[in-house]
């Protein structure tokens, strides 16, 4: 049922004009999918330096809440440009897209790391002046720290996999793995 | 010097045959990885070169940022370069009459001489001896140099 009206949602914005326009420009298409890729740069940049910095790995002598706090913005506006540029790849090719398991495991994965940066923000901030200097933040801190890195890792991964058609719904499927790609009967 | 017979070794070779033939490593080993490796890169260049520009962590002293940057830098340079042969040399012949590859290679060039050559040795000592506008001169070529290099590499995939 949710996959039958995904896939009515992404039929209908595969209709709209602004969607043929971007998936059918060769520039615009392929900036807005370059601008995606490196913006990784800044967004993940700066999350892999504040990771690295509660795990005791980059900036040891500096104070780990100042790393976070000072890199959180450039952080921020990657990720916004990042937001939308994949918003708009998603709105050029709805119906690939919404039918590919990697995409969904990236979804599921971008909840995940959500969930694990508001949690390790909480923590942070509840905690953060007893061990702030110290060059390794505590050992809950460094496991959503590690999970981070591990998350995102799977996000660039499933992100480059949505380009690959291994198991789209035109081939032969497990029914299991069908129902995950959100195949539906014809 | 004629290289096509190069690229032609590269793509028989065991690392060509692997790539070539397991796409699913060829994703994952090489385009994954690569792109991961971009993230640190990218990362470690811009964090250094937003301080020296003094958009961010003006309150921490830029010599630190750059030494803590640079172990990462070249961290991640050895993962983006062994993951970039890997790809190159399964698609090798394609990559040959490619200009973008040619492009990128060039800027790939003149970004390890820039960082090697100019940047790190600049950096390494005191920074208030340095002239501000030169900290910011390097700074932005930094900037432009490493986005030419992601830029030409992203597009090679389109051409």
């Amino acid at each position: 049922m949710i996959n039958e009206l995904l896939l009515q949602f992404a039929e209908w914005l595969y209709a709209t004009s602004g969607s043929r326009a971007i998936e059918e420009s060769f520039y615009l298409y392929n900036w807005i999918e370059a601008t995606h890729v490196l913006t990784i740069m800044l967004c993940l940049g700066m999350l892999v330096f504040i990771d690295l910095r509660m795990l005791g790995l980059a900036m040891p002598g500096v104070s780990a809440v100042k790393i976070s706090e000072r890199l959180n913005i450039p952080m921020m506006i990657g990720f916004a440009i990042m937001f939308i540029t994949g918003l708009l790849l998603f709105y050029a090719k709805p119906t690939y897209t919404i039918q590919s398991i990697w995409f969904r495991i990236k979804m599921v994965l971008l909840v995940v790391a959500f969930v694990n940066a508001v949690l390790f923000h909480k923590r942070m901030k509840a905690s953060a002046s007893t061990w702030e200097y110290e060059a390794k933040a505590p050992r809950h801190l460094r496991i959503n720290a590690a999970l981070s890195l591990g998350l995102w890792a799977g996000v660039v991964m499933t992100g480059r996999l949505i380009a690959y058609d291994w198991f789209h719904c035109y081939r032969e499927l497990p029914a299991w793995l069908g129902a995950a790609a959100g195949c539906v009967a014809d | 010097m004629e290289l096509l017979p190069f690229f032609e070794w590269a793509e028989t070779s065991f690392l060509g045959y692997i790539g070539k033939t397991y796409g699913g490593v060829y994703a994952t080993f090489g385009q994954s990885i690569h792109l991961m490796s971009l993230a640190v890169l990218g990362g470690s260049v811009l964090v250094t070169d937003l301080r020296l520009l003094g958009v961010i962590m003006k309150d921490v002293p830029s010599e630190v940022v750059a030494n803590e940057a640079h172990k990462w830098f070249r961290i991640a340079l050895v993962f983006i370069l062994a993951t970039g042969i890997f790809m190159a040399a399964a698609v090798a012949q394609r990559m040959y009459y490619n200009d973008f590859f040619w492009a990128k290679m060039s800027a790939l060039l003149v970004g390890i001489i820039f960082v090697f050559a100019i940047k790190r040795p600049m950096l390494k000592g005191n920074h208030a001896d340095i002239q501000p506008w030169l900290l910011k001169l390097v700074a932005v070529a930094s900037i432009m140099i490493w986005f030419s290099v992601a830029a030409t590499g992203r597009w090679i995939g389109f051409s």
